[in-house]
């Protein structure tokens, strides 16, 4: 096998560490090189997805050292499917914003760029590495990057949600480091197969400890209610690429890491713990999203809100539920991706972020405002877009395991979901227009970029039988513990 | 069968073509969309046949199409209506902006109710429902009239609560029966009331929210009066019957299954609500001033009574229900064309500044009188058929009299917003300002002669209705529905010969139209509306004189207790109180970084606290 | 020349009691300052004291009382029986690393903050709220 899961971390530093050098020769190297960086990693993804799903887990140590003292990256179909899935959008990202601030002075396109790869390339560490330490250092080296570029406009405001961020981020770490502390202590080991294997010997009160800390750390990661205050903000605040990045790729991570850690790691019971906290933070996200005036910020709430039923369904548990949940984090990335890319052409164009100012802006932007639209009907899950199917399995799995309050409270929330949001559709298409300034149109790559975003809502909205395999096997693969353990293990 | 798909490409094609050909040339957009449902109706009617089904995978899902005769009686609805419907389209929304749009979500509006139609699982169903809902949306806020922001999305939350209210009852069939093709969930028993209650009334719920059943109606007003008229032809004629169509699916299944004496509760219930439904809808339509908003709250009316006929439950109730859905469709969509070429050619529908048009607009006229006769329920034509049936369905089969009561009142009711409509727009003193008022194009008048001309047949051989309803409710479990091409019998032993009856009563009216077109042709007068005479005064600028100007006062005194309940106005304030109390919880989001923080703690603090009680 | 290996070996227990409560007393101390000062460099002071308690918590955790330093070195090859654990040291390394990081970039912002605000009350910086 020539591609090895190292490539996902060696080339995108590599690259960072190249680009300012290479700079000095050529202008747009900034520009492309991590568009070719994060292309490879789509390569990689699908290349180690496909291996992964015809021959097994893959466990590759680094540096030939065993652990607790090596690292090890480890590719199952879970993993795969969400690194690919992340590989993926992190490079229509990438190709949406190629032309961005192209006009800026001073270089600092240079650093937006670096930022933007190393966050991305962090998430798809924290998502493929074994090895809970390696996990913090990745999830650091994401909100690192996601920091500076909540803060990269030099307004104000975006100095201001990147501090708050970063003191949240900062809770996150300290309570990460403290989990990390007493699981080493107890089991000796920071391997997660093998903290796994030797979870049940940890003592009932220290076990609950250690998982608390890691409940409160990753939940801050994964935007759970009362830790995500920073989460509004710094999307709205951040620019859009990035918005749409936190969106697809950041918040995708954060989820992962809190379920690989509650599923795999721990045996204990937190199905209801998940589902209760993932529905009030649906409620919550979307009781405040109702009402915004700035559409960014909005559509952060949202994010917030599907982040919410991704955990109801994780918490569910069951087969069925956990491929919903899979099926509703792509769409969530993709579609948000959309809105958020959509988003920005809309405020690009009317120069605040208020919603009011979009009053019949399909006049200026028809494409942008149509896929919008279609976004928007996606996201709240009518049929025959994307969303409705990741829902209809929820609520399936939902309705199996006898939930009733949970369904009709879903249901109920995504009718304020739906108000929101056909609001924002009628006032793009038939509230009065306003006086027209001059109008940037989208470039051709942001075209390009968006119509994959949404020729992917349509195509899988009619087929989902397309994705259907990988999403079983990615399922199958995370629910089975004993057979993740084991493979590792002996791999090692 | 693969027909059953290429028949949705039709549809689907055709919106794709429209929505680019109008970026082409608009010239072309109205007469592609019409030769597309066209071509789709004449490809349902000639290659698919009844018992077709198309199995087929879908997302793990098994899914169903086929069509059997219920389903294909609402065909008739839904096609007939639409090629009509989008006939009239053409000039109808001639010249205004976005016509891809609207005919793109016309066309889609039209796959997804064929697709409701001939889905036979409940996943597709569900699928085609929301196509069908947000389609509708998109017309709904088609016109850019001031409020129509809030009316749309009123329409949309009152069709989202309904819609999910079914996908929780599907979610709950495929739990409890394993099943979600809605053939085997009928077998073992979904629509059950016994076992799993909340299953048919989510269903029901749903269904109803379309059919705009009370107190569940107030999205339909305003969506059938703000939608451009082209389009509430079907809305109102064909959409409202997607919900006629489920309910009826439902509860005749339920009544089949069961004795209705043990579940006397259900039939009451919906009886009631239709009967509210009905009473509520005629009190609201006489005091409208706009002919639009009569006409909408006309339609709930009207539903209100194939909801009364449906939950009977008995062969003749349900008759008289599919028979008042199909005549329902001919004469509200006869009606709404009419509003919307008067709205065409003279830009107002409002009573009180349009009045006398029948000079103008003589055939347009002719179809408003047709249809409005039919609505009444006077003798010739088909109302009277439907009322009939109604009324000897209640009366014979289901001992609930003081329904009876309330049903015939509402009825008469009727009467009087009829006369209003006819009068108020067409009869009565000419105004100077519809002096230049021509007659609708020829487009626009074909599909509203046709419709009148089709209530006039009906009435006079209901069986034409008779037979393909009498094979529907064969298709839904009903045995030996007997009926008859032009005879009307009841359980007495007294028949009416409805063709007869029609006859001699066109031969009156040819005899009067005779005797007045040659008394008309003396010289008269006509007296404008201003041209008025009062004692002394000279009457101000602004007073409105039109007699339509507090038409039905002395009956709005009388009957004002009744308008105080405003079912609007209730929604209405539960929606901005929801509103307030969720601006309330989003100051959790404090802004301040340091509150933040407190609560990472304060969360950390009561995980560690009942630790025991989270985590066992 | 004083033997510190005895004295250690005889106030074993309190040594390690110390270090534990100083490492709690510094994360108390540091969140403290993060929940409750209002000055925007105090709060980042907060968060360097909480990590440093949590830095220090790790090394006391990976102690061994009288260990060496865990370094390989030849002739010295049975050295893992009697060194201290080396994955906390090698932890604490790379999340001071990080932590310096952090707080540097905190620093900046604190910065641009003063800059545009003129002020560095954090309860003034509430433009983003809701």
């Amino acid at each position: 096998m020539v591609i090895t899961p190292v490539h996902y971390i060696v080339v995108p530093l590599l690259a960072a560490f190249a680009i300012p050098l290479l700079t000095k020769i050529y202008k747009d190297a900034a520009r492309l090189i991590p568009g070719i960086v994060l292309f490879y990693n789509i390569i990689v993804s699908f290349n180690l997805l496909k291996y992964v799903n015809e021959h097994g887990i893959i466990s590759e140590t680094i540096a030939g050292w065993q652990a607790p003292w090596g690292i090890n990256l480890v590719i199952t179909p879970f993993t795969g499917f969400l690194a690919s899935m992340v590989s993926v959008l992190g490079f229509i990202i990438w190709l949406y914003g190629y032309r961005f601030k192209r006009t800026l002075k001073g270089g600092l396109v240079k650093y937006y760029e670096i930022l933007q790869m190393m966050m991305i390339a962090g998430s798809i560490g924290v998502i493929i590495t074994g090895d809970l330490f390696n996990m913090f250092v990745f999830i650091e080296i994401v909100g690192i990057s996601a920091y500076s570029l909540t803060a990269f406009y030099r307004g104000r405001d975006g100095a201001e949600a990147s501090f708050k961020y970063l003191l949240i981020g900062s809770f996150a770490s300290t309570f990460l480091l403290l989990g990390i502390l007493i699981i080493y202590t107890q089991t000796g080991t920071l391997n997660m197969a093998q903290i796994a294997e030797r979870m049940h010997e940890v003592p009932q009160h220290m076990k609950i400890i250690a998982l608390i800390f890691f409940l409160i750390s990753l939940g801050i990661e994964a935007e759970m209610f009362p830790l995500n205050g920073w989460a509004p903000d710094a999307y709205s605040q951040a620019p859009s690429p990035t918005s749409a990045t936190f969106a697809a790729v950041v918040s995708i991570a954060g989820v992962y890491a809190l379920i690989r850690v509650l599923f795999t790691l721990f045996d204990v019971p937190v199905n209801n713990y998940l589902m209760i906290m993932g529905f009030v933070t649906m409620l919550v996200a979307e009781i405040a999203a109702i009402s915004q005036k700035d559409l960014k910020r909005m559509l952060a709430y949202s994010s917030i809100g599907q982040v919410g039923l991704v955990l109801i369904a994780f918490g569910i548990g069951s087969k069925l539920a956990v491929f919903g949940a899979l099926f509703l984090m792509l769409n969530h990335a993709v579609i948000k991706s959309l809105l958020f890319m959509t988003g920005s052409y809309f405020i690009y164009n009317t120069d605040n972020k208020k919603l009011k100012s979009l009053n019949g802006i399909h006049k200026r932007l028809p494409l942008v405002s149509f896929f919008f639209s279609l976004g928007a009907l996606a996201i709240v899950g009518f049929p025959p877009f994307a969303g409705f199917w990741s829902k209809f399995y929820i609520l399936i799995a939902a309705g199996d395991a006898r939930h009733v309050y949970l369904i009709v409270g879903v249901l109920g929330v995504t009718i304020i979901e739906l108000t929101y949001y056909l609001r924002i559709v009628g006032r793009i298409y038939f509230a009065k227009e306003e006086e027209e300034p001059a109008s940037h149109k989208p470039s051709i790559n942001a075209i390009i970029a968006m119509s994959a975003l949404a020729l992917f809502i349509l195509v899988i909205g009619v087929y989902p039988d397309l994705i259907m395999q990988p999403l079983n096997q990615a399922a199958d693969a995370l629910l089975n513990k004993t057979h993740y353990i084991n493979q590792i293990l002996s791999l090692n | 069968m693969e027909m059953l798909s290429s028949l949705l490409l039709i549809f689907l094609i055709g919106a794709i073509t429209t929505y680019f050909v109008d970026s082409i040339n608009r010239k072309f957009t109205g007469i592609i969309a019409f030769l597309f449902v066209l071509l789709g109706s004449l490809f349902f009617y000639s290659n698919i046949h009844i018992g077709d089904v198309f199995v087929f995978q879908l997302g793990g899902i098994e899914m169903q199409w086929g069509i059997n005769d219920y389903s294909y009686y609402f065909s008739y609805i839904v096609l007939g209506l639409g090629v009509l419907a989008l006939l009239y389209s053409i000039k109808y929304i001639e010249g205004k902006a976005r016509q891809g749009y609207f005919y793109a979500s016309f066309l889609l509006t039209i796959l997804g109710m064929i697709g409701v139609i001939i889905s036979q699982d409940f996943v597709s169903l569900f699928i085609f429902w929301e196509i069908m809902t947000w389609a509708s949306f998109l017309l709904v806020i088609y016109n850019a009239y001031y409020k129509v922001k809030t009316k749309g999305i009123k329409y949309m939350i009152f069709s989202a609560i309904g819609a999910y209210a079914m996908l929780t009852a599907i979610v709950f069939i495929k739990e409890h029966y394993n099943t979600l093709l809605i053939g085997e969930a009928i077998e073992r028993g979904a629509f059950n009331f016994q076992q799993y209650r909340y299953i048919p009334i989510f269903l029901l719920l749903g269904f109803g929210i379309k059919a705009a059943v009370m107190p569940f109606h107030v999205w339909a007003p305003a969506a059938y009066s703000k939608s451009p008229m082209s389009f509430t032809t079907i809305f109102s004629g064909a959409m409202s019957k997607m919900g006629i169509f489920g309910i009826g699916l439902v509860l005749s299944t339920f009544y089949l299954q069961h004795n209705p004496e043990n579940f006397y509760w259900v039939k009451l219930a919906l009886g009631w609500l239709g009967g509210i439904t009905a009473v509520m809808g005629t009190l609201y339509a006489l005091i409208q001033v706009d002919a639009k908003k009569l006409l909408a709250y006309s339609s709930i009316a009207q539903l209100g009574y194939i909801v009364v006929g449906l939950s009977t439950g008995t062969k003749l109730g349900v008759m008289a229900a599919l028979y008042l859905a199909v005549l329902h469709a001919i004469f509200k969509g006869a009606l709404f064309m009419v509003a919307g070429a008067v709205e065409r050619q003279v830009g107002t529908t409002d009573m009180t500044k349009v009045s006398g048009l029948i000079r103008r607009m003589p055939w347009t006229f002719f179809v408003a009188l047709v249809s409005i006769i039919a609505l009444a329920g006077i003798p010739p034509l088909g109302g009277f058929v439907g009322k009939w049936l109604l009324y000897e369905a209640l009366i014979t089969e289901s001992n609930n009299y003081f329904l009876v009561i309330v049903i015939f009142f509402s009825s008469t009711a009727a009467f009087l917003y009829s006369y209003r409509f006819l009068f108020g727009l067409f009869l009565g003193q000419e105004e100077k300002e519809t002096e230049h008022v021509k007659e609708a194009p020829i487009s626009m008048l074909i599909p509203m002669l046709i419709l009148g001309i089709g209530s006039i047949i009906i009435g006079s051989f209901p069986g034409l209705i008779f037979e393909p309803a009498a094979k529907a409710m064969q298709a839904i479990g009903f045995k030996d529905v007997t009926w008859q091409m032009s005879l009307l019998s009841n359980i007495w032993g007294n028949t009416t010969h409805l063709f007869l009856i029609s006859m001699l009563i066109f031969s009156v009216f040819i005899i009067a139209f005779l005797f007045l077109t040659l008394k008309g042709l003396k010289k008269t007068r006509y007296v404008g509306t201003k041209e008025i005479s009062t004692s002394g005064e000279l009457p101000k600028e602004w007073e409105n004189f039109t007699f339509q100007h507090n038409f039905f006062k002395p009956f709005e005194r009388a009957a004002s207790p009744l308008y105080h309940l405003n079912m609007n106005r209730i929604w209405k304030d539960l929606g901005k109180n929801t509103e307030a109390f969720f601006g309330f919880f989003r100051k959790l989001y404090t802004g301040n970084g340091q509150t933040y923080a407190l609560y990472v703690i304060i969360f950390l603090v009561l995980l560690l606290l009942f630790k025991d009680v989270i985590f066992s | 020349m004083i033997d510190f290996h005895t004295i250690f070996e005889q106030y074993k227990e309190i040594i390690s009691i110390a270090v534990y409560g100083t490492a709690v007393f510094l994360i108390i101390i540091g969140l403290y300052a993060v929940l409750l000062k209002k000055h925007l460099v105090k709060i980042v002071i907060g968060l360097s004291i909480m990590d440093a308690g949590i830095h220090l918590l790790f090394v006391a955790v990976g102690y061994i009382s009288g260990g060496t330093a865990p370094i390989f070195s030849p002739g010295n090859e049975n050295a893992a029986n009697t060194m201290v654990d080396p994955v906390p040291q090698a932890l604490v390394l790379t999340a001071i690393v990080i932590g310096f990081a952090v707080t540097a970039l905190a620093l900046s912002l604190v910065i641009r903050l003063y800059k545009h605000h003129h002020t560095a009350n954090i309860d003034q910086l509430k433009s983003l709220k809701w």
